[in-house]
């Protein structure tokens, strides 16, 4: 009866977890929010002691983007995994990589090993981060049992390895998206401003859209800047379209 | 099943009939998908710019109607971010100048979708039907996919341009747009008038003659027509 509840608050509080990310995915995205509460979780829902994220950057170095203890012996454990560790073999393969027993591993990962014991933790477990073939990073967990985590813990933990793989990425897209909007925007923009510009010379001047352009542009040339600015000006009258010439 | 939708509506862009520019082949994917007679591509920026990028035969007249009279759906699509569905333009009375206009031109319904990257519109593609009734389950949902892949189109052929210059593609039909901004130009200058003041009389113009406003710039720009200081 006991252990029913307890498994039905642990579903309930996943499920909760799951549309609190979801909700974050969809509204004003916060990166660092959005993996702390990730990690967080991790450590409140499956059987582990901590919890880090790592990222790979565009060199591909694993950065810490969110660990559940801030202490700075932990940080380092996530940190020096850049050398060697669960992590970047996961990172490098893009499968899970495990320690029932970091005792066992010190051949594997003489360093990381040695810091995990000394920080206490006695068995660790990195998931990858990825989406279809490309991985992204690694969601480590340390324990200070020993022993591997449970089918449905490491389910679970994959499952959230996942959601935040998916946000990230979502993010990046946006942020990208967001930035050819504004250069189409720009685009757009600048040209429009230069056809007013064309009619404003080639009314003052008495000319046509070809001149008026050939104008336009001789004078962008002469002083080293961009038709659209030239143009801005000449519509505010700053520049003088009638002294404008085609050479 | 969302990706059984992608690759319909893309197998619809590749195999439709166009010639060559991408953007007429998502205009006849789109009329393909959703059962309409014609569609459009916008692009806007800011409340007086936009560029019409490709229309279907006998569209670019409603499509510009709206940018004429500085009402319809696809406007109100571009400013609220959400897709505006208009099965049958007798029944509203919204845009009392575009929907009279639209149905004199053929059009019963209407089917306006944003173009939108996260809180960033770049402009419409609007549908138009001859007949009024809705747009079924699957033909909407294809429509909104085709206005995804749409964006993502129009971002990929911008994001290859240098910056400050529209790619060729989207601005292909010069002669379409370009007139009313030269026009607006000529005439805040012949009125002693702003920009904006000069392209609301250039408007006022063309809906009070009942003309295009691409045909009443195309005049001014040939000098065929003068704007009077009280017209």
């Amino acid at each position: 009866m006991i252990e029913q509840t307890a498994s039905t608050t642990r579903e309930q509080r996943l499920a909760q977890t799951f549309v609190e990310l979801a909700d974050t995915l969809v509204d004003d995205f916060d990166v660092v929010d959005f993996l702390h509460t990730l990690v967080e979780r991790c450590v409140e829902l499956l059987d582990v002691s901590e919890a880090g994220l790592l990222l790979a950057d565009s060199s591909g170095a694993l950065q810490v983007m969110a660990a559940s203890n801030e202490r700075a012996h932990v940080l380092e454990l996530f940190q020096l995994q850049n050398e060697e560790g669960p992590c970047l073999d996961c990172y490098n393969d893009g499968e899970p990589v495990y320690s029932e027993n970091i005792a066992d591993d010190t051949g594997r990962w003489p360093s990381f090993a040695a810091a995990a014991m000394e920080a206490g933790f006695q068995s660790v477990q990195a998931l990858p981060m990825r989406l279809r073939s490309e991985v992204f990073g690694a969601l480590n967990l340390f324990s200070t049992g020993l022993g591997r985590v449970t089918d449905q813990d490491e389910s679970t933990g994959q499952a959230l390895a996942d959601v935040a793989t998916i946000g990230l990425v979502q993010e990046r897209l946006l942020s990208e998206a967001e930035a050819t909007t504004h250069q189409l925007q720009g685009a757009l923009n600048s040209r429009v401003v230069v056809e007013q510009a064309k009619g404003v010379i080639a009314e003052q001047s008495t000319v046509d859209m070809d001149e008026a352009f050939a104008r336009l542009r001789s004078y962008a040339r002469n002083h080293n800047r961009r038709l659209s600015e030239v143009a801005r000006e000449v519509i505010t009258g700053t520049i003088n379209a009638r002294a404008l010439t085609a050479d | 099943m969302a990706r059984e939708r992608r690759q319909r509506v893309l197998s619809a862009i590749a195999n439709s009939d166009g010639t060559s520019p991408v953007t007429e082949h998502l205009c006849l994917a789109a009329v393909d998908l959703a059962g309409v007679t014609g569609a459009a591509i916008s692009l806007m920026s800011g409340a007086d710019t936009e560029a019409t990028v490709w229309a279907t035969d006998g569209i670019r007249n409603v499509e510009e109607l709206q940018y004429t009279l500085g009402e319809g759906p696809g406007i109100d699509a571009h400013h609220t971010g959400n897709s505006v569905l208009v099965p049958d333009l007798r029944q509203v009375t919204a845009w009392p100048a575009f929907a009279p206009s639209a149905m004199e031109a053929g059009v019963t319904a209407t089917f306006c979708f944003p173009l939108q990257i996260g809180a960033a519109g770049i402009g419409t593609i609007n549908l138009y039907r001859d007949e009024a009734g809705p747009l079924d389950r699957d033909q909407l949902a294809d429509s909104v996919m085709l206005a995804d892949v749409a964006t993502q189109v129009v971002l990929g052929l911008q994001a290859e341009s240098p910056p400050e210059e529209l790619h060729q593609l989207l601005s292909q039909r010069p002669d379409w747009h370009w007139p009313v901004h030269q026009a607006t130009g000529m005439v805040a200058v012949q009125l002693h008038v702003e920009l904006p003041e000069a392209l609301l009389r250039l408007r006022a113009h063309a809906y009070a003659n009942d003309r295009r406003l691409g045909d009443v710039a195309a005049d001014v720009v040939a000098r065929r027509l003068r704007l009077e200081a009280d017209a």
